[in-house]
Formats: C-alpha cells, structure tokens, sequence
C-alpha cells in the first residue's frame, strides 16, 4: 500500500521538556492509523506539528513522498490533512454552515452559502448523516457537533483525517456509527490517525504506533497484536488489567438523594426529579456523556449550588442547604471533575494542598496558628502512602503531574472523609498505572464502608467499581440497574435518552 | 537559523525579584536622568542630592522614616488586599475617614489623660479606615459589586465628607482657612527621637509590619488570603466562608490606611485639614507593588520611597530642580518594575535549529 503521509525523525521541544523525541513513522492510503499512548507521550504534539500548529525543531514531514513544510493549519489545510480536536472549535451562535465557511475562499464580502450548502449536503447524504446545514451549532447534540467538526474537514477535501479521542463524548451506539462510517471514508481512500487511550477502539485499527514519554516504541499490524501487548508497550512494563471487586453485602443508605430539581437560567432543566440513594460498602456508578447533569449534581451535593426543590441527607442529616463547611463536618469527601479549578491551589505546595479546608482544625492550627510541623508530618505520611513523585512536598502543584495531582486529592479526601465520597471523574485524564492505584483506593474504602458516589464517561471504570449503575440524561436519571443485570447496551441506549 | 523563544521560569526566586526592582530603579534613573538632561539640568548632581537628602545625616534619615510611615502601613494595607485579588484602590478614603474619626474621638474625650486618649484616637483611626474597608467587602460579597467601582468611588465620598466637615461645622472659630482648630496636646503622638520629627505612628507602621507578615505567613487567616487570592473556587468548594474572608480582610486593609490617617494627623499635622492626604494612598499601592506585595519588601520600598520624597527637597534646595521630579520617578520606577518582573519571570532561549540530512 502507498504511504500517504510520512513523518521522518520530528523532535519537538518546549523549553527543556521533549515532547516528540526523533519519532518516524507512517500513514498509509486508506488506513485506519492509531496512535497510542499515555499522557505525555507525545501524540497531541506530534500530530500538531503535522497539522502546522506547532512548528518541529527537527525531523521532515512528506506527504505523497515530497517533502513539505506545513507553516500554519492552513497550509496543512490545503495540502488536505485536517483535524478534529478534542475540544471543538465551533462557534456556538454561529449555523453550521457558516461554521464551515469561516476560513475558506467562500468567506468573502458576499457569503455565497449556496454553494457551500450543495456540497454539504452531498457530504451528508454520502455518509448517512442528518444534519441541518442552516441549525445552530448550540442547538445540536455533542455528538452531532463532533460530525460538524468532522464535516468541516471532509468540506475541505482531506485526504488524510487526525481525529483527537473522538468518541470521548460519545455513546457506545454513537461510537459504533463513527466506526462504521471512518471504514467508509477509508474505503474512497482517506486516511485517517485516530488518536485514542481506549483499547477497544483502537483494536478497530489497522494499524497501532505506540509512542512512550516522547519517544517511539513500536508500529504493529492490529490483527497481530492484543490489548495486553499494547498496554505493555504503552507502559513498559506488564500491567494486569483484572480488578478484584469482593462481594460485600450493602449496609445502610447514607447518601439519600429525592427529587432533585435544579432549574437553569434560561428555563431548562439541570437536573430534574433526582433520586438516588447509596448505602455503605457501595459504590453507584453514574454513566452519561459529560454535560448531562453530572456537574450539577455534585455540585449540589457539595454545597456549591442549591436546588430548587428536593432534599439530600447524609446519615439522616439534611444538607440540602448547607454550606460546604457543614457537609465536610459530616464526613463527605469529594473527588471534583475538575481537580485544578475545583480541588488544588496550583501555586500553593503539596503540604498546603493537603490541607485545605483543614486549616483551622485543631490537627494542623494552634488558636490563629498555622502548626507547621503538624503539617509536614501529614504531609510526609501522605506521601510516602500514595507514592506521590515529587522532589519535595514543597514543590508546588502546578509543578506535578497530572496523575500526582489526583493522588494529592485522594490522600486528602480519604483523610478528611468518613462516610461518604462524592467522585466526578476521578481517573479522567490519568496514566494506566495510576488509574489502577485510584481504583484501588476506590474499592479500599468501599470495603471500609464509605458509601460512594462515582460518575465517569468510561463504561469500563464504571463496569469495574460499581454495584449499581444510574445513568443520567438531560438532568433525568433514566434508570438503576444492578451492574451484573446490566449490558453495554443496555446503559448505552439509556446514555442516548432512551427510556428501558 | 537561529531562532529566540520565550518560555516560562519554573520558580522565581528571591534573588531575581530583588534583582529586577534594582535594575527597575537604575533604569528609572536613566529615564529622569535624559529628561532632566534635556531640559538643560544636571542629573548627576540632582541624583546625589537626593541620595544626600534621603540618607546621608541623622537628620535626613529621620525625616526619610517621618515620609515612610504612612506608606508603610497604605503599603501593607494594598499587600492584604491585592494577595486575596481583592483589588482595593480607596487606601486614599481609607485613610482620611480614619483621620477624620480619630479626629472626632479626640475632639469628644479631650478631657482623658494622653495615655488613655492617644490609645483611643489610634483605635478610632483603625475603625474609620476599616469600616470603610469592611463596607466595600460586604458589598462584594453580598451584591458582587466590583471592589473596584465601591472603593474608588468612596474615596470621593469621603473626600467631599472632609471638605464638607473642615468648610462646616469643624472649621476652626474665627478663621478663614479650610481647617480645624489645633489638635487638644494630648492627643499629639509624642516623638521617638528628640527635636526630630519622628513619632509614634514609626512605631506602629514597624509593628503592623511584623504584624502582617505573621498575618500572611503563619496563621490560618493568612493561609485563607493567599488561597483566595490564587484560586478562589477551589476555596469556595473546600468550605472557606466566603463572606467572612472577604469582610475581614478588607476590614484589615481599610483599618491599615486608616492607621495611616491617624499617625499622620496626630503625629505630622497639627490640625485636620486638606492636606492629610496627599496622596499617600495610592503611593501605598505604588509601595506594595514595587514590594513584590511582601509585608518586608514593602517596608523597604517604603523607605525608598519615602527617600525619594525626602530628598526631593534637598535637591530641589542645592540644584534647582523642582521637588516634584521625584514623583516622576516615582511612577517610572513602577513601571520599570512591572516590565522587570517579566523579566523574572519569563526567559529567553536561543534555539539554533539543525536541518536532519536525509
């Protein structure tokens, strides 16, 4: 097979960091090309400089066997590679095909849609799609704007397609379409680099390049490979997937949840009639695509945000218009989506992270004083106990990584909880061998009898930890299923809203 | 090809923000110096003159701490506030209504003692500065009202409240000027050095200094400021009681300006009038930025500043230079700091980039 695109020993560097370190390798014509690899590993960046982004500091990029340089997205644009981000870039106010407009020879003083209209909807009826050209992007589901993206791409004649964890907001069915319809693409010759951390997809490839820490490990045939090699490659070492989830009988309800309703500024429902209750030595497991409610829950639950109507208790004490100080007291942990934003102070050090909330506890303050040794000694305990890599626990967040991070947090909230632990997220964006250690920690405390309460957008943490699965659509909890009753499918449709 | 990028520093340390305020005020030096130059003026002996103000005698250090003192504590008051983010700009209001109520309290208990007056108009000067202060928290948190808008525009408010009171009912009897009658004597500071200036508000400004910086670095309400300051979600979600935080801290900022009003009504002035502000509030901000919003640093640069202003005098009296040069300097001096501290902060790399032979 011709090789489309050909990447020759690229070296990116920020500052001292390598990101790309020398790495080589192919795309060929109408492939399915993954790149694989934890975080750090170079895939973002490597496909950024493809893509004109970023410039390389070393190393040649050839498409069709010439050599090129790619100055800008541009340039890379209309030499036919395109990107789909992870994070969109759309203009939400904007329709759809003025989304795909911007940017092109079509955008001039008189926005001939017309034309742009033709070819879209051509595109459209090529791959099965239904999409409005003239709707409003914020009008459109994610996974309906992620097909925009897609299409803004294909519009621009593509030839070679770099997708960045598509189906990270999608639902299985969602992501099984996306599937179906790349083999497609591929079938009238284009190329496409999906990047993806999840296994599953990545055997739908033709062919894996595994990247580690910057560097190149190796490029395999996918029907001659297994999860297992992979995952091995992608860390260096063996890792055992299995989870061992004991059989414990549930005890009390701690965490009651009833009818929850959180209206939104404009009317709509955040979360509507909310019910859910979790016992101790439970963990329940919410699924639904990001932005369904989960957000708004903990929120509530923390104390952050009061909702309208409804009430939640906590060992029989209601919170439900407490502060958050009040609910910490009562033993509530929480692991927060967004553990910079919502659960560290990026400047301050580890040590002063790990107390945060706690620093007028008589453990950590005399009267108006900070007690530093008290401090310290916590500080040294929490990290010799969660192996956090760090120079010092003077070091400041912002300095870790993003898996030492999370453990900063867990040491904390494990401390300073005792019934209850509100997870939202808590292995998003982490490395296989932390994710392990936070879902054993998970497990651990549910076996101490914590009650938990975990959302995720991977069904394959929420299969592993949970005893019962909740999903989530729109703000409504579309059902609670026992995890061993429950199928992919099953909590796939429920994801999509779609009543069982 | 050689190309320049600019990358993050990792940590800024000590030395490098000492280094770039050094380098800020050699640069401000150069700048005045050109334009004294170009008016035909000499700079060398300008600057000396100066420097013989400001430092050089007994006599002119005393009256380089006299100058300090207000700025020290509108400097530590701008540190509290600005570490929080709480972006207080009214240490000027701050200041005169805490004049203006120790003004009060000694006119209305001028029957008591010194010992027992002076500790009470002190009190009263942090209670003026620091309701306002407070006020202007509470509407931040209650009604999110930027603390911006609140404190600016209060610091007219309480100008105009000054112009109304010394014009009206505490114009001094028989007079035509816009000032009350003589401070009652024991309501006077009494004086750390003799025959010089010094007074006690020296004192206070040194011990709210040590103050604060305890504040900052070694208490739980200290840990609350720099938290809020860096990430006030986060702190919102770990159970810090906003409202009180906020109310609290600008209390302390208020009331530190409003130990400046004070300080300098009973220990400079000899009567509450116009001129108690002259702008010591907003050089407070001046102060604390250059400071690197530490309590010490903005001692020292209080000093400096305070030298500035000192010896602006003398060079005003040997070279002809008019005093308010200094002023000039001032502000460049800021804003050499501020572009300084990007030099701290940021760095420049030479990258020479190799092109790999196939």
């Amino acid at each position: 097979m011709e090789k489309l695109l050909e990447v020759k020993q690229l070296t990116k560097k920020f500052g001292e960091v390598v990101a790309v370190d020398t790495i080589s390798f192919d795309v060929r014509k109408g492939e399915i090309h993954c790149l694989l690899g934890e975080n750090g590993a170079g895939k973002s960046t490597l496909t950024e400089c493809i893509f004109g982004y970023y410039h390389p500091d070393e190393g040649t990029i050839l498409i069709e066997n010439e050599v090129v340089k790619i100055k800008s997205p541009n340039d890379a644009i209309s030499k036919g590679i395109g990107m789909v981000h992870q994070h969109f870039v759309l203009v939400q106010p904007l329709s759809v095909i003025e989304n795909i407009i911007v940017g092109t020879p079509a955008a001039t003083l008189r926005l001939n849609k017309n034309k742009t209209i033709k070819k879209f909807d051509k595109l459209c009826e090529n791959y099965d799609l239904n999409i409005d050209a003239n709707s409003i992007i914020w009008d459109l589901s994610v996974g309906q704007q992620q097909w925009v993206e897609i299409l803004k791409a294909l519009y621009m004649d593509a030839r070679l397609l770099i997708l960045d964890e598509p189906t990270a907001v999608l639902t299985p069915q969602e992501s099984e379409k996306l599937f179906k319809i790349l083999r497609q693409m591929t079938q009238e010759g284009i190329s496409i680099v999906l990047i993806s951390h999840k296994l599953n997809e990545v055997m739908q490839s033709d062919r894996v390049t595994v990247l580690r820490k910057g560097k190149y490990v190796a490029t395999v045939d996918t029907q001659k490979t297994s999860k297992q090699a992979l995952t091995n490659m992608m860390v260096g070492r063996e890792v055992i997937f299995r989870v061992d989830k004991e059989e414990i009988p549930v005890g009390k309800p701690i965490l009651e949840i009833k009818d929850i309703s959180i209206k939104a500024d404009w009317g709509g429902d955040l979360l509507s009639q909310v019910s859910l209750s979790v016992h101790q030595h439970e963990i329940l497991g919410i699924a639904g695509v990001a932005g369904n409610g989960q957000k708004e829950l903990f929120e509530a639950l923390v104390g952050v945000l009061k909702p309208n109507s409804g009430h939640i208790f906590v060992d029989g004490t209601e919170i439900t218009s407490a502060q958050p100080q009040e609910i910490m007291d009562l033993g509530v942990g929480h692991i927060p989506q967004d553990r910079y934003k919502e659960g560290l102070i990026g400047e301050f050090s580890i040590a002063e992270n790990l107390i945060l909330g706690m620093q007028r506890n008589p453990q950590y303050s005399a009267g108006w004083f900070l007690q530093k040794k008290k401090i310290q000694a916590f500080a040294e305990k929490c990290l010799k106990a969660f192996d956090i890599i760090t120079p010092s626990q003077q070091t400041s967040i912002n300095n870790l990584s993003g898996g030492n991070a999370q453990k900063v947090i867990l040491a904390r909230e494990l401390w300073q909880s005792t019934k209850v632990l509100l997870a939202n997220r808590p292995t998003r964006g982490l490395d296989v061998g932390v994710i392990e250690y936070v879902q054993k920690q998970l497990l651990q405390m549910r076996q101490e009898g914590y009650a938990i309460l975990m959302a995720s957008e991977e069904l394959e943490d929420i299969f592993n930890l949970a005893d019962r699965i909740a999903v989530i659509f729109k703000g409504k909890i579309m059902g609670i299923l026992k995890t061993e009753d429950a199928s992919i499918e099953e909590i796939g449709l429920m994801m999509a809203g779609q009543q069982i | 090809m050689i190309k320049l990028e600019i990358e993050k520093r990792k940590n800024v340390g000590l030395v490098w923000q000492v280094l770039s305020f050094i380098i800020a005020l050699f640069a401000a030096m150069i700048v005045t110096g050109c334009l004294l130059y170009w008016a035909g003026l000499d700079a060398i002996e300008a600057f000396l003159a100066v420097y013989e103000g400001a430092f050089v005698g007994v006599e002119a250090i005393v009256e380089t701490l006299v100058r300090a003192t207000p700025l020290i504590l509108t400097g530590l008051a701008t540190v509290v506030a600005f570490r929080a983010s709480v972006w207080n700009i009214g240490q000027e209001g701050q200041l005169v209504l805490g004049a203006i109520f120790g003004f009060w309290v000694s006119m209305e208990f001028s029957y008591l003692p010194y010992y027992l007056l002076i500790p009470l108009v002190i009190v009263a000067g942090f209670v003026g500065g620091g309701a306002l202060g407070a006020l202007c928290g509470w509407l931040k948190s209650r009604y999110d009202v930027s603390e911006i808008i609140s404190t600016v525009m209060l610091n007219y408010v309480v100008i105009y409240l000054l112009t109304y009171l010394i014009s009206g009912p505490w114009m001094a009897p028989g007079e035509f000027y816009l000032h009350t009658a003589p401070l009652s004597e024991n309501s006077i500071l009494p004086t750390l050095l003799e025959d010089t200036r010094l007074h006690g508000g020296f004192l206070i400004s040194i011990v709210a200094a040590i103050g604060i910086h305890v504040l900052i670095n070694k208490t739980s309400f200290g840990y609350d400021i720099k938290a809020f300051g860096y990430n006030s979600v986060a702190c919102k979600f770990k159970g810090m009681n906003v409202p009180r935080t906020l109310v609290l801290l600008m209390m302390i900022s208020g009331g530190l300006s409003g130990l400046a009003g004070a300080g300098e009504l009973f220990g400079v002035q000899d009567r509450l009038s116009g001129s108690i502000a002259q702008n010591l509030g907003f050089t407070g901000i001046l102060v604390a930025m250059c400071g690197g919003l530490s309590p010490l640093g903005t001692l020292l640069a209080a000093i400096l500043f305070g030298g500035l202003v000192n010896g602006g005098f003398m060079m005003q009296i040997l070279t002809g230079v008019p005093a308010s040069m200094v002023y000039v300097m001032q502000a460049v001096v800021l804003l050499f700091f501020l572009c300084s501290g990007l030099m701290a902060t940021f760095r420049i790399r030479i990258i020479i980039q190799k092109r790999v032979k196939q």
